[in-house]
């Protein structure tokens, strides 16, 4: 696999999809069968040609073994002629022909000449005028066999196939042996052919053939079929030919293929073939096209998601269903960004809760009331007891400065506290014997992290409810750890609440929202829920008349 | 994959290119010629198998009319001899061919020995009429004048002598045997044989003899071996020589000077002038040789029983143009009438 990718943009999902099934399944196939077929047609252009050698081989063989014997029969007559002189008879003569002739069961025609055209001998008691006429006496047959010089030599002349011979003595023509091939031996030495077969002399004159076609006006083999052997084209006509000579013999012998037919056939399978890919090819990229897309389609719709995501909008989920894995994927997703919108949700509520709860502080510090009362107190205790306004004022502009100081979440438990006596100081000298308090916080909690004016809520909820129709108030404040949890306990004798109102605020505190009108003790319980989890707590008990009780959890952090 | 693939197709096609040619390819070649004519078939082959196997020259011959033999020379085709085509209708070329005198001339009989050079004489070739026997007697017709007879109107076979020169040859002969030596006379008749025809004009000297041979025409003017030769093939036909007179011509042989087998083409021309060659075609070809040692055939008529003509030469060659163009004239004219 190539690394062309990289230098590019990368490709879709969907294109690579397409591409893959193209590779890997159309292109294959096309291969296969390009191979297929070009097998095909070599082992059938193998058969053809061996097919056709192997034709004309055999019709060499048996040409060649026909000859062979005319010769001999020629060669043995000459040497009779030679040996026991000019004058010859049937008698000594038959017995030759016959002995070579008589397998074929054709006779054929022999002759014997004086040099000057006189047939002394003929098997068929005549013999053609080419070579008794006066004026063939250097022409054709004859004119071979006085070139030849006492060879045998095979001449076609006009449709005749001779073989001729000339005995010399001292020099000169004393005979001339001509034997004329009966055609019909020719003919089955080459036998029942399914393909074009044409004996012809070394010239190219068509002397035997299974076909009247591929010669020319005059007789010859056609030009391109002399001049090539192979594949050779012939106007429209397309042949597969092969040609081999009878050595000596003066014969040529070609096997002819017409294949025009075969070639056409194998185009028109080219074109069936190349149409049948074609279709495929279409048909496969369209098909890879719809599934590519129905596979994509959830890929797309994750995709979509993702960008909607990106966008801000958190109101998507997938709904995905093709196949396991993707439905895995798209419920984590779901999951995922329902968690996501969760948590955005609780910070935004504990953001609005921290500035609800900052206005609440500043609220209940500038609360007039207390304020007022305050004031007034100071006022009071300014004609009275200098000592205890001053301490007031103190104690009084100390709450005001840790309210308005740094706005953060948490502080240590110390730093409350100090703020908590600031409050209590005020409380005291406001009602004097009338209140009573106990601080019990263990030493070991000092420098732990706990909600800003997390204990002085407490104390304000002890003083506005505990003292209702009842003369004296004690509230006692204790806190330590057990096992990382930090507890604090603000509990009061004072008027306590009945059942119904108890159970009221005790369902309340569960509440997401506040429904009832106490929302002192709610705001610390969802504030501590908010910053700690569901780990952290408020927990209330109370009994009218005997004073309530109030318990926060905190998980221990320094 | 895909460069496996490619490679595999390549060797596959390979393989089966070799082995399916093996041989393919030319054969080896032989000397060879390429020689137009406008003989007739059955006169070409014996003639040309003797030269190739004697020779072991190959010779493809392409038949076809004297003209537009001529015009193949003239456009420069690849052809090394002309073989055939009367004197008279390609003399005027002369500046074609090839200057070649061959050493059987001084065998010839001495009114066929060359002038020039630039061709060799073959044959001599009177015009005759040709008739078919099964559909005229010879006692109808016996020359020229018996052609207007109403009996052949639209029945004789005549080529358009601007095309075959055989039918030239016969256009020279009315002019001179009807005219009487007078070749302006001889155009009267002339006017008169155009009429005979009826329109009917063919195109090549042997859509003339083989149109009487197979008995579309009842008569032809022809030249005599295209009769003899329909005789040796038994064909219903005989020969009338004109008793007005007799024409005869001589054919020749035409080496291309642009040839590149000169010495083939040489060989060619010294073998169809040679004893036993022209004896062949005298004997069995049923032509008249040029030669002084060889006799005529049986077929025909031996010179002293006919009544020869003799012509100008140099002045038919002249006017060779001007009469052609004169019996065209005369032809189309006929058409309005």
């Amino acid at each position: 696999m190539k690394v062309r990718a990289m230098s590019k943009e990368i490709v879709s999902f969907r294109e690579n999809i397409k591409r893959t099934f193209i590779r890997f399944a159309l292109l294959p196939v096309i291969f296969i069968a390009a191979v297929v077929f070009i097998l095909f047609v070599f082992f059938w252009n193998m058969f053809m040609v061996a097919g056709n050698r192997k034709d004309n081989e055999q019709i060499n063989e048996k040409l060649g073994a026909v000859m062979d014997n005319y010769y001999e029969m020629v060669d043995t007559a000459a040497e009779l002629i030679s040996e026991n002189g000019p004058a010859i008879t049937g008698n000594k003569i038959y017995p030759i022909v016959y002995d070579k002739t008589a397998e074929y069961g054709e006779m054929g025609n022999f002759i014997v000449l004086s040099s000057d055209g006189q047939v002394l001998f003929s098997s068929k008691d005549h013999a053609p005028s080419f070579l008794t006429g006066k004026e063939y006496l250097n022409w054709g047959v004859w004119r071979k066999l006085k070139d030849s010089e006492g060879i045998t030599d095979a001449v076609l002349f006009e449709n005749n196939l001779c073989i001729a011979k000339g005995v010399y003595k001292n020099g000169n023509l004393i005979r001339a042996i001509v034997y004329i091939v009966p055609g019909e031996v020719i003919s089955s030495a080459i036998g029942d052919r399914n393909r074009y077969v044409l004996v012809t002399d070394k010239n190219g004159w068509v002397y035997a053939s299974n076909t009247r076609g591929l010669r020319d006006d005059f007789g010859q083999i056609e030009d391109i079929l002399y001049a090539r052997v192979g594949y050779v084209r012939n106007a429209n006509i397309v042949y597969y030919s092969y040609m081999t000579e009878l050595e000596g013999r003066n014969l040529k012998i070609y096997t002819i293929n017409d294949i025009t037919g075969n070639l056409k056939m194998m185009l028109f399978l080219v074109a069936v073939i190349v149409l049948i890919f074609i279709a495929i090819s279409l048909i496969t990229v369209k098909s890879t096209e719809i599934s590519s897309v129905r596979l994509t389609k959830d890929i797309k719709k994750m995709e979509d998601a993702f960008e909607d995501v990106q966008k801000g909008n958190l109101d998507v989920s997938l709904d995905i269903n093709s196949s396991r894995e993707f439905q895995t994927i798209g419920n984590d997703f779901n999951a995922m960004l329902g968690g996501l919108k969760r948590q955005i949700e609780q910070n935004k509520e504990l953001a609005q809760n921290a500035a609800f709860f900052q206005v609440k502080q500043l609220e209940s510090q500038f609360n007039p009331h207390f304020l007022f009362n305050t004031l007034d107190n100071i006022r009071f205790m300014a004609k009275i007891d200098e000592k205890a306004a001053d301490k007031m004022i103190v104690s009084l502009s100390g709450l005001l400065r840790y309210s308005i100081r740094e706005i953060r979440e948490e502080v240590t438990v110390r730093e409350d506290l100090d703020n908590l006596q600031f409050y209590l100081n005020l409380l005291q000298i406001r009602f004097n014997k009338r209140f009573a308090y106990s601080i019990d916080v263990s030493e070991d909690i000092m420098d732990c992290l706990i909600p800003k004016l997390l204990l002085q809520p407490l104390l304000e909820n002890a003083v506005k409810y505990g003292f209702s129709g009842r003369e004296k108030l004690t509230v006692s404040v204790k806190g330590y750890q057990i096992t990382n949890q930090l507890i604090f306990i603000c509990k009061d004798d004072g008027a306590g609440m009945d059942e119904e109102l108890l159970n009221e605020i005790k369902e309340n505190l569960h509440e997401t929202k506040n429904k009832s009108s106490h929302y002192g003790l709610y705001n610390i319980n969802r504030r501590i829920n908010l910053m700690y989890g569901e780990s952290a707590g408020l927990g209330i008990a109370s009994t009218k008349g005997e004073g309530t009780l109030i318990r926060i959890v905190i998980p221990k952090h320094a | 994959m895909r460069n496996w693939g490619v490679f595999l197709l390549a060797a596959v096609l390979t393989v089966c290119i070799l082995t399916g040619c093996g041989s393919m390819g030319e054969v080896k070649e032989s000397s060879s010629i390429v020689v137009v004519s406008p003989h007739p078939n059955g006169f070409i082959r014996p003639l040309i198998q003797e030269f190739e196997r004697a020779s072991g020259i190959e010779v493809k011959v392409i038949e076809c009319g004297t003209s537009d033999a001529v015009d193949m020379i003239k456009n420069d085709e690849d052809i090394d001899v002309m073989w055939g085509g009367s004197i008279l209708t390609v003399g005027p070329f002369s500046d074609l061919f090839y200057s070649y005198k061959t050493p059987n001339e001084k065998y010839f009989k001495d009114e066929f020995k060359s002038v020039n050079g630039a061709y060799t004489f073959f044959t001599d070739v009177p015009s005759v009429l040709i008739i078919n026997t099964d559909m005229v007697s010879s006692k109808n017709i016996q020359g020229y004048s018996d052609l207007l007879k109403d009996e052949f109107k639209g029945r004789i076979a005549f080529a358009n002598p601007a095309r075959s020169s055989s039918s030239f040859e016969q256009l020279v002969n009315m002019l001179y045997a009807m005219g009487s030596g007078d070749t302006d006379r001889g155009w009267d008749y002339v006017k008169e044989l155009i009429t005979s025809l009826d329109g009917k004009l063919l195109n090549s000297s042997s859509m003339v003899y083989e149109g009487v041979a197979n008995g579309k025409y009842a008569v032809g003017l022809t030249f005599e071996e295209a009769a003899v030769t329909m005789l040796k093939s038994n064909k219903h036909v005989s020969i009338v020589y004109m008793e007005e007179g007799v024409v005869s011509t001589p054919d020749g042989i035409y080496i291309n000077k642009n040839t590149k087998n000169i010495e083939e083409c040489q060989k060619f021309v010294d073998f169809l002038t040679d004893k036993d060659t022209q004896t062949i075609i005298a004997k069995t070809l049923g032509r008249r040789s040029v030669r002084k040692d060889v006799e005529v055939s049986g077929l025909v008529l031996p010179k002293s029983e006919i009544k020869s003509i003799a012509v100008d030469k140099e002045s038919v060659m002249e006017n060779k143009e001007k009469w052609i163009e004169k019996f065209g004239k005369i032809y189309e004219g006929a058409g309005d009438e």
